[in-house]
């Protein structure tokens, strides 16, 4: 592992003497050193996620190396770090308090260190165990939440939100908006300049879609050229000027293949829980999808908000709930 | 009364240096930490000695232990030893028996060096 930057091990040691002689030890084996002089000092410095081996004298002022891993082990979402508890107590009822206190590992001084270096060897095998642990468990949850192209949230994804965002309104009494956006001509895009071409098109849109929305909306590819806006705490008016700025600020540029521009433009269908009688998640969408219908009919490059529904229909399209 | 005990060497050299990975520059720097460590520890001790705080006495020799093994100083581990044992017991007049006997320890560990 030559080519990667060298594992941050903290050691926690009081005595200046042992303290100098680790770092230069485990300098040598090719690791970071940090050093601390007591517990205090000790836990200030395992803040920084980058420490990821400990080393822990047992007996120091503030704090002793069990205490620093009972409070490590307390913190259940951090990433681990593996601890070694260095004693001169070699009882057995030692040990087990170490190790319960949450320790990985135990040696007594005076340290052995060709020992500690093959124990080091040990925790930095865990530690990188589990980075591919937790790398592989991001990649499978991003290939199972995220459209492949854009990396906007796949269609489930989002329109999971949407339910999750429809519940919360209900029960805060809040409205919840929805945005259909919709690339206008995207066929011909494709037919013209191939589908790379629509593929950067919706691409670069995504992007721009992504700067422009509310820290807390979400947005997901819908379908082929469609892309979900969800806007939680949004009534009908505020979804309709998020709709027009996100959609100025998506047309300003084109999208680029290589040197060749690909303008576009995109119709917008908006519609908001205020809009229905009776909302539900399907007549949201429905509601949206009809304004964007009426947005490509009456000539595209805009956006239309949704007229409010009567109580029948709303009703309606609940019982004919299609996915 | 504590025993002296003489056959402990004041310093393993060989041992040491082996520890510091045969780095003599090493060794000589973990040697001058030890001694201003060893002045400040046996200040500290002194002072605990008078305030009669045991624990303290054990905490001082305990850490003194740990550095004088660390550099292969067995006689000032062994002294060392004597004053953590004192605090444990909670004996003072033991603590201040070996409190002497590690300063003389360290004496002989500065003629040994020269």
């Amino acid at each position: 592992m030559a080519d990667a930057s060298p594992l941050n091990i903290l050691i926690a040691e009081d005595d200046p003497v042992s303290s100098r002689l680790l770092q230069r030890s485990v300098e040598n084996w090719g690791f970071k050193a940090v050093l601390a002089r007591d517990g205090g000092e000790a836990w200030e410095k395992l803040r920084d996620p980058a420490i990821r081996l400990a080393v822990l004298d047992w007996e120091m002022p503030a704090a002793d190396g069990p205490d620093l891993c009972r409070r490590l082990r307390a913190q259940p979402n951090r990433r681990y770090t593996y601890t070694i508890l260095l004693t001169s107590r070699d009882k057995p009822e030692d040990i087990i308090l170490g190790l319960e206190a949450g320790a990985d590992d135990y040696m007594t001084k005076p340290v052995a260190l060709p020992e500690l270096r093959v124990r080091l060897q040990t925790g930095k095998r865990i530690i990188e165990l589990e980075d591919k642990l937790l790398q592989n468990q991001k990649r499978l949850a991003d290939l199972a939440t995220k459209d492949g192209l854009t990396k906007l949230w796949n269609r489930r994804t989002i329109l999971q939100f949407l339910g999750e965002e429809f519940a919360e309104g209900k029960r805060r009494k809040t409205q919840t908006g929805v945005v259909m956006i919709d690339v206008d001509h995207f066929k011909e895009i494709n037919d013209t300049c191939g589908h790379l071409a629509g593929d950067r098109v919706l691409v670069a849109l995504a992007q721009r879609l992504k700067k422009a929305i509310r820290p807390y909306d979400r947005i997901g590819r819908y379908g082929g050229d469609e892309i979900l806006v969800v806007l939680p705490d949004c009534g009908g008016k505020d979804a309709a000027a998020i709709a027009e700025r996100l959609r100025l600020k998506s047309i300003r540029w084109p999208a680029y293949l290589g040197k060749q521009a690909l303008g576009f433009t995109l119709s917008i269908g908006v519609s908001s829980t205020e809009h229905l009688k009776r909302p539900t998640i399907d007549g949201l969408i429905q509601s949206a999808d009809q304004a964007l219908y009426e947005a490509k009919l009456s000539g595209r490059d805009r956006v239309v908000s949704a007229k409010t529904r009567t109580s029948r229909r709303a009703r309606g399209s609940h019982d004919n709930n299609e996915e | 009364m504590t025993t002296t005990k003489n056959d402990f060497p004041p310093f393993l050299r060989e041992e040491a240096l082996e520890r510091a990975g045969g780095d003599a520059k090493l060794l000589d720097e973990l040697l001058s930490l030890y001694h201003e460590e060893f002045g400040s520890k046996c200040r500290d001790l002194a002072e605990a000695i008078a305030r009669k705080d045991a624990d303290e006495i054990r905490k001082l020799g305990h850490g003194l232990k740990g550095s004088s093994a660390n550099l292969s100083l067995p006689a000032l581990r062994e002294a060392a030893w004597a004053v953590e044992k004192a605090g444990m017991e909670g004996d003072i007049e033991k603590a201040r028996e070996a409190l002497r006997r590690l300063a003389g320890e360290y004496d002989r560990l500065k003629a040994s060096l020269g």
